[in-house]
């Protein structure tokens, strides 16, 4: 008996010390808005949590931050169950895969628990219209990664300069929603725009900077021409950023970097990369917790709310008004 | 009682001697069966070469880039294989490599960033370099601890640190990549001598010595000892507890230096930068010729190994093969390989995997 009191003592003290908002309960936040990335270990849905949180705090409302380890829907899927589970008052989510997460998704509308979607979406991207399955988010909060693509192509497209020649997408794998859309934007610009310039195969390194950079060397063995690559996300632009390093071709072949972690900075300044397109995560982050405190109150929500980009460069690495879009916690 | 004899009486007669520690004895078949990987190897580049001769009038071999870009390409999958070399003989496997790498990348970006200004570049990189491979032991040590004192098979052990590793090299890193400047490590991942890079003269120094342990020291024998059969090797007196600690801090150590040479590299450290690699550092030692059932393979086949994976990635890009045929080409390539290793091992009659 004795040592069930003491364990059922030591139970409680455990619950009352990991849950310090407990303790305060007169002033409890009214509301519990949870954030669910595509994964907890990249510094772009971390800077997003920190403009979430940044929000929540101006509000006073209790922010969960859960999410899986990698970008999968086998492992997200059961984050949000157990986040459902625990009732919050709105989900701000980026689903992992257009369709896959409809279902668990409609299971947290069902139970009268609000949806909003950052960063990527489900269906098509377009909600509140009722057609199709998958329009009952309120809202989508999102750089338009078209236009990233697109505005990517341009400062590539001007590195290079007049003469033109050969560029091509170093990408992560097919199929994830937002860096195909970079893709595509970039391709179509440049097939609109810049008829000088050619566009090769796109190269998939599974997210592997030593592969990105082989693959860089390889391209540029078999087209000399090669003049500039844009690298689709952080792993991509690093890697290719290496391989015309390993080149020998700093500076000759221009580098187009998606995302901004700290490690752009140096990169800028030491020229491996020539442009970074910055997304704005904090951005996102803040509005989504607005947007649910907006909808919860009574207020009416946008259906979509665009955030935009920020170009840096070696030119305006160091202004502080453009540093404060390096992805950071 | 650890005097070489016992320990060839602990080997079963079914299992030939390994490699070169016995290469008189050895049969011409079986001399091939050795160079099973390197012939594979050398088959592959030339139809690489043929390739780019027919289809744009180029040339695969004869251009001294393509070979330091593939050399480069097969630095890290390298280091981790060769530790896992050691381990798969030992008839285990090590899963948290690539994590462990990672830990050891983002722990060498934070040390030297804290060194430099402290003291001079060449020191703060030293500095980083041994900080981050003595910490890649750690995990290293509890996986030895959990496979050899609590008896965890190595699947699940090693798992298990896969897991923790992965969790504290995000912490460290604060769940992004840390970014290191410093001259002297930026020279050492990207410099040359005489046109080879530096990260490739450091990892063949390092596969040079990691042969010489695993071909003529009693550490090496004992390994191809517990491997082949545990038990008649802990009744020739061998200290197999002790012996497996050692080995899989070894194996820590190489994925270590994986590490600090990624963060050399790329001027940052990334907890995620062994991911990829662990399939490829697997395959590479199976590639190499070593059984995954224990008591078989040699460095000097996981070399030929992890240049076949590094080949075959880099050389699909060069001839413009489409992207998803990439994937493809690269899975059936292991598959013929590993086919071609159980043929041969069935027509040479020795080193059977059962």
């Amino acid at each position: 008996m004795n040592r069930r009191t003491l364990l059922g003592a030591a139970a409680l003290a455990a619950l009352t010390g990991a849950m310090p908002v407990a303790s305060w309960a007169q002033d409890a936040p009214e509301y519990t808005i949870a954030l669910i990335p595509g994964l907890t270990t990249d510094a772009f849905y971390i800077t997003m949590q920190r403009g979430a949180q940044a929000a929540a705090d101006a509000l006073g409302v209790e922010l969960i931050f859960q999410g899986a380890a990698d970008f999968n829907p086998v492992t997200q899927v059961p984050v949000l169950d157990a986040v459902i589970a625990r009732a919050p008052d709105a989900i701000l989510i980026a689903p992992t895969d257009k369709t896959q997460l409809v279902e668990p998704l409609r299971r947290a509308n069902d139970a009268g628990i609000p949806v909003i979607t950052v960063d990527t979406f489900i269906g098509e991207g377009v909600y509140q219209t009722g057609a199709g399955d998958a329009d009952f988010p309120l809202s989508y909060i999102a750089s338009d990664n078209v236009l990233g693509g697109r505005m990517a192509a341009r400062a590539l497209a001007e590195a290079i300069g007049e003469e033109g020649g050969q560029v091509y997408v170093s990408n992560v794998n097919p199929g994830i929603s937002t860096t195909d859309q970079r893709e595509e934007g970039f391709k179509a610009e440049m097939a609109e725009n810049f008829p000088n310039i050619e566009v090769l195969e796109t190269q998939f390194n599974e997210n592997d900077a030593n592969n990105a950079a082989s693959q860089l060397q390889a391209v540029f063995a078999r087209s000399p021409e090669l003049k500039g690559v844009f690298g689709a996300n952080l792993f991509s632009a690093l890697g290719a950023a290496n391989g015309v390093q390993q080149a020998g071709q700093t500076g000759n072949i221009k580098v187009v970097a998606f995302d901004a972690p700290t490690s752009i900075v140096d990169n800028i300044k030491t020229g491996l990369v020539d442009v970074a397109i910055a997304q704005h995560p904090a951005e996102i982050g803040y509005y989504g917790v607005v947007s649910a405190y907006a909808h919860l109150t009574g207020q009416s929500i946008p259906t979509a709310i665009g955030t935009g980009f920020t170009v840096i460069d070696a030119a305006n690495v160091d202004d502080p008004e453009v540093a404060k879009f390096i992805y950071s916690d | 009682m650890t005097s070489d004899p016992s320990i060839d009486r602990a080997r079963p007669a079914t299992v030939a001697p390994p490699a070169d520690h016995a290469a008189g004895r050895m049969s011409l078949l079986q001399r091939i069966a050795m160079l099973r990987a390197w012939l594979f190897l050398g088959a592959l580049v030339l139809a690489f070469e043929a390739w780019a001769r027919v289809a744009f009038d180029g040339t695969f071999l004869g251009n001294t880039y393509n070979l330091q870009s593939i050399a480069i390409y097969a630095v890290a999958p390298l280091l981790l294989a060769t530790g896992q070399t050691f381990v798969i003989i030992s008839g285990g496997i090590d899963l948290s490599m690539g994590f462990i790498m990672g830990l050891a990348a983002v722990v060498a970006a934070h040390v030297v960033g804290w060194a430099n200004p402290l003291m001079s570049a060449p020191f703060a990189v030293l500095l980083g370099l041994l900080v981050a491979v003595l910490v890649a032991g750690i995990p290293g040590a509890v996986n030895g601890f959990l496979v050899a004192y609590l008896k965890v098979p190595p699947f699940i052990g090693t798992l298990g640190m896969f897991g923790v590793a992965r969790g504290v090299a995000f912490l460290l890193a604060g769940g992004t990549t840390v970014p290191v400047s410093n001259g002297f490590l930026s020279a050492l991942g990207n410099g040359r001598l005489y046109g080879v890079p530096w990260v490739v003269i450091v990892t063949a120094v390092f596969v040079l010595v990691m042969h010489y342990l695993l071909g003529q020291t009693r550490f090496g024998q004992h390994n191809y000892a517990i491997g082949a059969n545990a038990q008649a090797a802990r009744r020739a007196g061998i200290d197999i507890r002790g012996h497996l600690l050692r080995l899989y801090i070894l194996s820590g150590l190489c994925a270590g230096l994986a590490g600090v040479l990624y963060t050399a590299r790329f001027s940052a450290g990334a907890a995620q930068a062994g991911e990829p690699l662990l399939l490829d550092c697997v395959a590479a030692v199976v590639i190499g010729g070593a059984s995954l059932f224990g008591g078989s393979g040699t460095i000097l086949g996981t070399v030929a190994g992890a240049f076949v994976i590094a080949v075959i990635q880099y050389g699909l890009v060069f001839v413009n093969v489409k992207p998803f045929w990439q994937f493809i080409s690269v899975g059936v390539v292991i598959i013929i390989s590993v086919l071609i290793d159980q043929a041969q091992r069935s027509f040479t009659g020795g080193r059977q995997s059962e």
